[in-house]
């Protein structure tokens, strides 16, 4: 394990040393996050400017699930894109093979090995963006509402990395996969607002099709006090079930790689 | 008689170039349908947003209703898919590929070629986006109020929206020749587009001063406009404007293109990209 | 005394199933619904071991099935039939133990860092495979100093060649000390003198470390100077194994006699030379080449000598990348003929 750990961090330094050689992409990265929040908060503005609340959500409380929906696109765009893009065009180029003739678990790997530094200015957009709809609401959350946040939203990058990996095995079977990846690009864009607010097949697909509530939703539910225990024991199983799930998607992805069904 | 030939020869460039697009077009069946997804997305999220807005307000927000709301949104869904173009994400990879160079050749602006991609794949996909605009009607009821002259006003305001666009787009797409942080000005263009051209919401609930400044910019007249028109909004006095004011808008931007294009051209003959 | 072999196959088979396709939209349609398979064998039965320290060519032309060998031995593929052990275990369990003592370097794909120096992506490798710190250093610095690195660890591995890139991924593959080598067109595109260097390093390597090689290469002279025993298949099967010199034998059917014509030239024109053998010189100097069938030419030099005005005269085998090309140019039936003749 602690070798694991050490196998990790010495990809991250290399990741890091590697994304320093681009200082322009920071720049890039922070104009198109001071953009986006742009959108939002103008988004906010105009629609609160005629109504006080959105199913049930107040202007602040949007505040804070449009900053979690940053962190959460950060982790995405900084941790699992990165490595699941290079997945796709390993398998793409053969380069996959040097990766399955390494002495170690092949999902770790490719799950590590890149990682684009400067999204996460995302993550802290986000954090900045919570931290200040919190503090306008007034009344801060409780140690409980705290720690259901932080349990959520762990359950949920967990679940979006599941998805993710799965995504990215198709590649193993269809090697044209690129599209499905911008499928769930554009899909999870709607969870800028919360999944309530949404038709039923939409809200059905945007749980269980493509987790955004899970990853957006539930945790800025938690965080404003408007989450079940129920609720949040789903979370907990979604989030096994997704990970088991990928976990045995991903073995017979690289069994079918290696041609033992045939 | 020399300009008409050169007329009728521009007319059956476009005719054989559309015809080919066409057939590469059907070449990504696939990627049509799942780039549907996106395209019916973002005026469905717009839409919920907007219901859920008008349901906590009692069910209307300024008269408008969520029949309104799915009115305005599909609308926006046919005029925006009608009107966009991609020429800006692609003129950098255009040019430093040497793409550039080898039609340049070719005694033919680039820019007609850009134009006959754009058709070929909004016919195209066209085949997709009628069938999703039915089943979205069928599913969110929009209140049309349809009028004989503005649905016929509305053919020439589309048109003059596309075009006004496009070239706004290509003149955007030439900042490549100088820089390579394209993606930046491109993401930068986009959101005030989002926010002037009544993309995100029907322009009329924005502050007054925000709509009073989309009266001066180009944006409202490439989609906000069409979609006003096509709802039955405006009157024939104000359609007229209108048009007038697309025009006006569209002969200051091609001349702004074919300024900035010339510079481009030397710059670029100059360094050789 | 045997020594126990380091790779061992036995029958090993490999079959793919490819969907067929026919063009059209009904086709696409009908394959949802049923879809047609082919069965393509690309390694069909081959057996053969290798002792530990030996340095073996691994022949055959595209597509005979080298690859798909050499990838079931690395663990990257589960064969369809038969079985292989390496190092004594079964490749394709992938046990951690076995892909430590192994490594695989494909000429045409690299594993390296692009953007990067090598030398980060060495110790990443140093992580993977778990080496010591200690050892790790040594063998690196070992690697760079036989390879000639010093001066290349330590740029971004973009802005180094294709030789010098190629140099860094062997010393990359090779920084866990494993005692078989997997090489698959390791010189594949490189000009001559880095091909020789690369060729010296693995013959070094193997020397002083008694690693196993298995080479693939297009280019006859990498096996020439490295492999005395070669094994060649052809359309999944084996064709020969052997020593290079009994490949040559066997196969060459022809040799080549060279000449020089003496003052007095006769003029004699293609069909008088055709009386003695083909000629494959290209007619500009006074060399002159046949290609003369090797159980009569110890005849035709005699005839040669006693009716032209010869003043140097010369018999060589058939070079060896022309036999191969010989062998690779057979069409299946004629090996399968010809293995029914040996």
């Amino acid at each position: 394990m602690r070798d694991r750990i050490a196998l990790v961090g010495t990809y991250m330094r290399l990741a890091v040393l590697n994304e320093l050689q681009y200082r322009a992409n920071f720049w890039g990265s922070l104009l198109e996050g001071f953009l986006g929040l742009a959108v939002a908060l103008g988004s906010l503005a105009v629609i609160f400017g005629h109504t006080d609340n959105l199913a049930g959500w107040s202007a602040m409380e949007l505040l804070a699930l449009v900053g979690i929906y940053y962190i959460m696109s950060g982790y995405i765009q900084t941790f699992v894109q990165p490595s699941m893009e290079r997945l796709l065009r390993d398998v793409h180029k053969g380069t996959l093979d040097f990766t399955l003739t390494k002495p170690e678990d092949a999902q770790l790997l490719v799950s590590v090995r890149a990682f684009a530094v400067w999204n996460l200015i995302y993550v802290l957009l986000g954090i900045a963006v919570v931290v200040f709809a919190l503090a306008r609401a007034g009344d801060a959350p409780s140690t409980g509402q705290i720690v259901a946040f932080v349990v959520t939203l762990l359950l949920g990058g967990v679940i979006v990395y599941s998805f993710w990996l799965m995504l990215a095995t198709i590649a193993f079977w269809y090697i044209k996969i690129e599209n499905i990846l911008v499928i769930f690009q554009s899909m999870y864009e709607a969870g800028r607002w919360p999944v309530g607010i949404y038709p039923p097949v939409l809200r059905l697909m945007l749980t269980f099709l493509v987790p955004v509530a899970f990853a957006v939703t539930v945790p800025a539910s938690a965080l404003v006090g408007r989450v079940s225990g129920a609720a949040l024991a789903g979370t907990l199983l979604a989030a096994l079930g997704f990970f088991v799930a990928a976990r045995l998607f991903w073995r017979r992805g690289v069994r079918a790689y290696a041609g033992a069904s045939a | 008689m020399t300009a008409l030939r050169s007329l009728g020869s521009l007319g059956d460039y476009y005719r054989v170039k559309l015809k080919t697009d066409l057939a590469i077009e059907m070449q990504y069946r696939g990627a049509m349908l799942i780039w549907l997804i996106g395209a019916v997305l973002e005026p469905l999220v717009f839409l919920a947003v907007w219901s859920a807005a008008a349901a906590a307000q009692g069910g209307a927000i300024d008269g408008l209703t969520s029949h309104d709301f799915a009115a305005y949104f599909i609308a926006s869904l046919v005029v925006n898919q009608l009107t966009f173009s991609w020429v800006m994400w692609e003129f950098e990879h255009y040019i430093r590929e040497g793409e550039l160079a080898a039609d340049l050749l070719r005694p033919i602006h680039p820019i007609h070629q850009d134009i006959c991609e754009n058709w070929a794949h909004k016919l195209l996909t066209m085949t997709v986006v009628i069938p999703a605009v039915i089943l979205l009607s069928l599913v969110f009821e929009p209140a049309w109020h349809f009028e004989a002259w503005s649905l016929l006003a509305f053919l020439p305001a589309l048109l003059f929206a596309f075009a006004l666009r496009f070239l706004f787009d290509w003149t955007l797409a030439l900042i490549a020749f100088w820089t390579t942080r394209t993606a930046s000005a491109n993401q930068l263009a986009q959101t005030v587009f989002l926010f002037f051209s009544g993309r995100l919401a029907p322009l009329s609930l924005f502050p007054p001063v925000l709509v009073t400044i989309s009266f001066i910019l180009p944006f409202r007249w490439m989609l906000a406009f069409p979609i006003e028109l096509i709802l039955g909004q405006l009157t024939p006095a104000q359609a007229l404007w209108g048009m007038a004011i697309q025009l006006g808008w569209i002969a200051a931007i091609l001349l702004l293109m074919r300024f900035v294009w010339r510079v481009a051209i030397r710059r670029f003959s100059a360094v050789g990209g | 005394m045997s020594i126990e072999p380091v790779i061992t196959l036995n029958n090993l088979r490999k079959v793919y199933t490819v969907p067929v396709r026919e063009g059209g939209l009904r086709a696409a349609a009908r394959s949802l619904i049923a879809r047609e398979t082919r069965d393509i064998v690309a390694v069909n039965g081959v057996s053969f071991t290798v002792a530990p320290g030996e340095i073996v060519g691994f022949l055959g032309p595209n597509g005979a099935g080298k690859t798909t060998t050499l990838k079931m031995l690395a663990g990257l593929l589960h064969p369809s039939d038969g079985s292989a052990r390496v190092l004594g275990y079964e490749p394709w369990q992938r046990n951690h133990d076995f892909l430590r003592g192994i490594t695989l370097v494909m000429g045409n794909r690299n594993q390296l860092a692009w953007d990067i120096p090598a030398l980060d992506s060495f110790d990443l490798n140093r992580a993977v495979y778990r080496v010591p710190r200690a050892q790790y250093m040594r063998t690196r610095d070992e690697l760079i100093e036989m390879l000639d690195l010093s001066t290349l660890v330590n740029q971004p591995v973009r802005n180094l060649s294709l030789g010098e890139r190629m140099k860094c991924e062997i010393a990359a593959s090779l920084l866990h000390s494993p005692s078989v080598l997997f090489l698959d067109e390791p010189t594949l595109g490189l000009d001559v003198t880095m091909q020789r260097r690369i060729r010296a390093f693995v013959r070094a390597y193997s020397q002083q470390y008694g690693a196993t090689v298995l080479l693939t290469s297009h280019y006859m002279a990498d096996v020439e100077a490295l492999c005395k025993r070669v094994i060649v298949i052809h359309h999944g099967a084996l064709l020969f194994d052997g020593d290079l010199t009994a490949l040559v034998d066997r196969f060459s059917s022809s040799k080549t006699i060279s000449l020089q014509l003496g003052e007095a030239v006769p003029h004699m024109d293609q069909a008088a030379w055709a009386a003695f053998g083909e000629r494959i010189d290209d007619g500009e100097d006074s060399l002159i080449r046949l290609r003369v069938p090797k159980a009569q030419c110890a005849a035709i030099t005699g005839r040669l000598l006693a009716t032209l005005p010869i003043s140097d005269l010369t018999v060589e085998e058939t070079p060896i990348d022309q036999v191969i090309e010989e062998v690779f140019a057979q069409p299946q039936t004629d090996i399968a003929t010809q293995e029914a003749r040996t």
